[in-house]
C-alpha cells in the first residue's frame, strides 16, 4: 500500500470514528428532558425555580454540526488528493438498530436562533409503539394517571389498538410517565393470582409465553428488552443491564407496565372495575414488594384457588380467566 | 391540576434523561479527542485548506461538549435542589 493510500485509510478511519451517533444520544436525551421541564414547569408553584435544559441542547447539537462539518471537509480533503472515489462518509448518523428511538435529530439550528417549538415526544412515541399515527394533543389535556390506567385496561381488554393509542396520546406527559409508579403494585399482585402463588423466577417463561403474544398484538413496536426487564422485574428476577448507549425510551416502560396490567386482568377473566382491588395497598405491605399477604385475599374474593395449580392452568382461570 | 407527585416525578425523569445525556456526551468528547490525536498524528504538516477547516470544526465540537457537559451539570444541580423542596 502506498503512503498515501495509507494515509487516505487513517483519515477515513478517524472521520469515521467522530462521534455522531453518540451526541445525536444526547441531543435526544436532552430534548426529552426540556419537555419534562418543560411539563413540570406548568404545574409548578415557582417555574421560575425549575430549570431549563435550553443551553445544554443548543451546545450538544451545535457540537453534532460541527462534526459532521469536518467529516464533509475531510472527505474533500480525500477527494482533493485523488482519494474520493469512497471519500465521502455518511454526514448523517445511522440508527444502531431497528428499535424505535426517540423522535429524529433535526438540524442543528443557528446560534442565535429563538427556540423552536419543542417535539410532542410523548405522542411521537405512542405512535411508535402502537404502530399507528400520531394525533395532535390538546393542549388542554388533563387527567389522572389512575384514570389513565383504567383508560388503558379498558382498551387492553377490547384488543383495541386505536383506543389504546387515543388513550395514552390523550393524557399529559406527566400523568403517563407516572404509569411506571401505578402499576408496580398491580403487576405482581395480578401475576401472583394469575400463578396461584407470589411470582418468582421461576414462573417467569410461563409468565412469558401467556403475555408476551397479547403484549406485543398491542404494541407491536416496543423494543423486547422493554417487555423481558418488566417481566422479569414482577417475577422478582434481576434483569440483564441495558448496555449504556441503549438506554429504554422514557415512554417505553411506563405503556408497557400499562398494558401488562390489562393483559394480566384480562388473563383473569376480570372487568377492568376490579382493578381497584389490585391497587389497593395491603394492610401489611403498603409500599413495599412483598405481595404474598395480599395473594390470598385477592385469591379468595374471586374464588380461585391460591394453591392449587402448578401447570399452565392459572390459578383462577376457574374464575372465567383465559387459559396461558 | 398536577400533583406534587407528578411535578416530582416529572422532574426525576428529567434528570434521568440529563444523566444519560452526559454519559453520551463523556463518551462522545472521549472519542473526539482519540480522533483528534489519530488524525494530527495522520495530517501533521498538512496546509491544506480542507484539512485546517477540519481542525477548526473539531476544536468547536469539542469546546461545545465541555459546555454542553457544565450547562447540565448546572441544569441537574437546579433540578435536585428544586425536587428537594417539594
Amino acid at each position: 500500500m502506498s503512503t498515501i493510500a495509507k494515509l487516505g485509510v487513517r483519515v477515513r478511519s478517524a472521520a469515521d470514528a467522530l462521534p455522531l451517533d453518540t451526541v445525536t444520544v444526547a441531543v435526544e436525551r436532552l430534548r426529552v428532558a426540556s419537555e419534562l421541564l418543560l411539563a413540570a414547569r406548568q404545574h409548578a408553584e415557582r417555574p421560575e425555580a425549575v430549570p431549563g435544559v435550553a443551553r445544554a441542547l443548543e451546545h450538544a447539537e451545535q457540537a453534532g454540526h460541527a462534526l459532521r462539518v469536518a467529516r464533509e471537509r475531510l472527505a474533500a480533503y480525500l477527494t482533493a488528493i485523488g482519494l474520493g472515489s469512497s471519500a465521502s462518509p455518511p454526514t448523517e448518523p445511522q440508527p444502531a438498530d431497528r428499535a424505535p428511538r426517540v423522535t429524529p435529530s433535526e438540524p442543528p439550528r443557528p446560534r442565535s436562533a429563538a427556540p423552536t417549538e419543542e417535539p410532542d415526544w410523548w405522542t411521537a412515541r405512542i405512535a411508535v409503539l402502537t404502530d399507528g399515527p400520531a394525533p395532535r394533543r390538546r393542549a388542554d389535556a388533563t387527567g389522572d394517571t389512575e384514570r389513565l390506567l383504567r383508560q388503558v385496561v379498558a382498551a387492553v381488554r377490547g384488543g383495541d389498538r386505536d383506543e389504546l393509542r387515543a388513550a395514552l396520546t390523550g393524557a399529559p406527559t406527566p400523568i403517563g410517565l407516572r404509569l411506571t409508579a401505578v402499576t408496580r403494585e398491580p403487576l405482581r399482585r395480578l401475576a401472583a393470582e394469575w400463578l396461584g402463588h407470589p411470582p418468582t423466577a421461576a414462573d417467569l417463561p410461563r409468565l412469558a409465553r401467556a403475555t408476551e403474544k397479547r403484549v406485543r398484538a398491542l404494541l407491536p413496536g416496543l423494543p423486547r428488552p422493554v417487555l423481558d426487564t418488566l417481566l422479569a422485574w414482577t417475577c422478582h428476577v434481576a434483569s440483564e443491564a441495558r448496555p449504556a448507549h441503549q438506554p429504554a425510551h422514557p415512554a417505553d416502560t411506563p405503556v408497557a407496565g400499562a398494558v401488562l396490567t390489562g393483559v394480566l386482568l384480562r388473563l383473569l377473566g376480570r372487568d377492568p372495575d376490579a382493578l381497584a382491588e389490585f391497587m389497593a395497598p395491603s394492610s401489611s405491605s403498603a409500599g413495599g414488594d412483598d405481595t404474598s399477604s395480599s395473594v390470598g385475599k385477592d385469591a379468595s374474593s374471586s374464588g380461585g384457588n391460591a394453591s392449587s395449580s402448578a401447570g399452565e392452568e392459572p390459578a383462577s382461570a376457574s374464575a372465567g380467566g383465559e387459559h396461558a | 391540576m398536577a400533583s406534587v407527585a407528578e411535578v416530582k416525578s416529572a422532574i426525576d425523569a428529567a434528570i434521568t434523561q440529563i444523566n444519560e445525556s452526559q454519559a453520551a456526551l463523556r463518551a462522545a468528547a472521549e472519542k473526539l479527542a482519540e480522533a483528534q490525536q489519530s488524525l494530527a498524528a495522520a495530517l501533521d504538516g498538512s496546509g491544506h485548506e480542507a484539512v485546517g477547516a477540519a481542525q477548526a470544526s473539531l476544536f468547536q465540537a469539542a469546546t461545545d461538549l465541555e459546555e454542553c457537559l457544565a450547562a447540565t451539570v448546572a441544569a441537574v444541580e437546579q433540578a435536585q435542589s428544586y425536587a428537594a423542596m417539594l
